[in-house]
């Protein structure tokens, strides 16, 4: 079976005014549920515009289930389902008269999982486009996206304008298609929903892919939060002395760092005390995100 | 680097590329015309009105004909003929009155604008209003939308010029004005057809190439006034005289008057299919905007 998604060197420059992406690599497996984070700008909808066909990839190759992009794009979208970033819907159109209308373009005969969608999305399917919010928008833009149940799903922010109780939904949903061996593609920057449901994560600065990596991987490698409490004040200077410690701050008995190292040598030292507690935290998919692009542009 | 789950993917048997093809083709064609049967309606009712208060009005004009000729006889040439009325057109027939009054004037200038706004909104409009990238989300090769919005445009326009066709027959009819048969009726709103497809081949090119609705709106527009005026002008003024082939309206003639040129009408017709050709290249290779 061949990659759900693979580029190899994939470059779209705009020309001086707008950057665009910058020598891409990037393989997803079947059955993946992949996250592709940035901040706005970052270059996720352009790598995801260009794997469609809806962008010429200025260098570089790229293939979706073995076809390529430039020369057999219809048979991709033949099998992928699509959320833009920023679209419209034809004002005049119903969500029903749209789900029709591609039904027929893409051959599906019928439209009941189209229903069973909508009706857990809470889509309204009966009102013209014009009359509806732009979550109500987002909900019929993920239905279309889903209801022929591609084997891939590409979704660009899939979850804005949404409230949480339908985003909730939506990744239950997202979970339900990885069961079925179906692989998605999102791009956001809501860390939180990547991290429950992601597989792996790419991370996109600048154009550049910076890191791909398993969510865990990527969660268990960062920094931890580390908070020590002991029966009585303690030195600050040993403290400070260990590798890999920033935001140091010592208060009587307890101490607060970030530590950047493996615990081993911190733990040895608050052994020579008597520890009361100890809290060794994960940071959040964010603090790890941030570190790609922290004030000081982040490192890679 | 990948982590790979073993799972495999579910592709789903797919008809083949070819029968896809034409299916999605007539469903595109089939979608754009249903979107556009308001459009289509108050085109043809607002044309027809033109026609049927002009053909109303014939047999109140046809008692004072020839006062009416002298009267026309004495404009300058050049006004005479901007406005549609030819060197030779009869103001006393009915044929003639609504060659000047609207087939040679206000229909051709006014409802080339129908499909230069249709071509105008199927690309370039589509990527203003950001539907583009939902819609190709599809499996549609591009040049079916070049081509469906295209064939769309034309059925459109027919269903205008039907409706046309009635509001001028009807009230010919009506008012027992026999010498307008049903076939010149007939020949002079279909003669529109090709005329017509010509601006929206142009404006469909205009949408390929530069992905803003307000070019593709108007360079073409801006051709069709040019043009009229070549032509309308070059009967009267030498130094536009051999600009006038150049001009659509030079192969559009006075069909209600003198019947249907069927050479100019398939002329005008293939560059207008070669214009369409032109769009769909254009827009194949060119990246879509949002």
């Amino acid at each position: 079976m061949s990659v759900a998604i693979e580029t190899e060197g994939l470059t779209k420059r705009y020309g001086r005014k707008a950057p665009g992406i910058e020598d891409v690599n990037l393989i997803v497996a079947p059955g993946e549920v992949f996250g592709f984070l940035g901040p706005n700008g970052a270059g996720k909808t352009t790598t995801i515009r260009t794997l469609l066909g809806f962008l010429r990839p200025t260098e570089g190759k790229a293939r979706v289930f073995g076809l390529d992009i430039r020369r057999e794009s219809v048979e991709i979208r033949a099998r992928v389902g699509n959320l833009p970033g920023e679209f419209a819907l034809e004002d005049r159109m119903t969500g029903e008269g749209l789900l029709k209308f591609f039904a027929r373009l893409r051959g599906v005969k019928d439209l009941v999982y189209a229903h069973e969608l909508s009706e857990r999305l809470g889509a309204e399917l009966h009102r013209p486009m014009r009359r509806l919010s732009r979550g109500n928008k987002q909900k019929i833009g993920l239905v279309q996206a889903m209801f022929h149940r591609p084997p891939l799903l590409i979704l660009d922010e899939p979850t804005g304008g949404l409230d949480p109780l339908v985003q909730e939904e939506f990744l239950d949903i997202v979970e339900e298609t990885k069961a079925e061996g179906r692989t998605v593609f999102f791009s956001s920057h809501v860390l939180s929903e990547v991290e429950r449901v992601c597989d792996r994560v790419g991370i996109i600065r600048d154009g550049q892919l910076v890191t791909v990596e398993p969510t865990h991987a990527l969660v268990d490698k960062a920094f931890r939060h580390v908070r020590l409490t002991f029966d009585e004040p303690v030195d600050r200077e040993p403290f400070e002395k260990l590798r890999g410690v920033e935001d140091l701050r010592v208060e009587g008995p307890r101490v607060f760092l970030t530590l950047h190292e493996a615990p081993d040598e911190m733990v040895k030292l608050a052994a020579k005390h008597r520890l009361v507690s100890l809290e060794y935290e994960r940071p959040t998919l964010e603090e790890v995100f941030l570190t790609y692009y922290g004030a000081n542009g982040g490192h890679s | 680097m990948s982590a790979r789950t073993g799972q495999t993917s579910t592709v789903a048997a797919k008809p083949s590329r070819h029968a896809r093809s034409r299916g999605t083709l007539s469903v595109l064609i089939l979608h754009a015309v249903r979107l556009r049967i308001r459009s289509i309606v108050i085109w043809g009712i607002a044309l027809g009105l033109l026609a049927l208060v002009t053909i109303a009005s014939f047999p109140a004009m046809e008692e004072q004909g020839q006062q009416l000729n002298d009267l026309v006889e004495s404009y300058p040439p050049e006004m005479r003929e901007a406005f549609g009325i030819g060197e030779g057109t009869d103001l006393t027939t009915v044929e003639g009155f609504m060659a000047s009054q609207v087939f040679n004037f206000m229909a051709p200038l006014a409802l080339a604008f129908f499909p230069i706004l249709a071509s105008s909104a199927a690309i370039a409009g589509a990527e203003e209003r950001g539907t583009m990238d939902v819609l190709l989300g599809n499996p549609l090769p591009r040049w079916q939308l070049v081509a469906g919005n295209f064939a769309a445009t034309a059925i459109s326009l027919l269903g205008v010029l039907t409706i046309l066709g009635l509001f001028t027959w009807f009230p010919a009819a009506l008012l027992e004005i026999e010498e307008l048969s049903v076939r010149e009726t007939a020949e002079a709103v279909l003669n529109l057809l090709p005329l017509c497809l010509f601006f929206g081949g142009l404006a469909m090119l205009c949408s390929a190439l530069f992905h803003r609705r307000v070019l593709a709106t108007a360079i073409p527009g801006a051709i069709l006034v040019a043009m009229y005026f070549v032509n309308a002008l070059g009967n009267t003024v030498e130094e536009l005289e051999d600009a006038q082939p150049l001009s659509a309206f030079h192969y559009y003639g006075s069909a209600i008057e003198n019947g249907i040129d069927w050479a100019d009408f398939a002329g005008v017709t293939a560059v207008a299919l070669a214009l369409v050709l032109l769009a769909a290249l254009a827009f194949r290779r060119r990246d879509i905007y949002t």
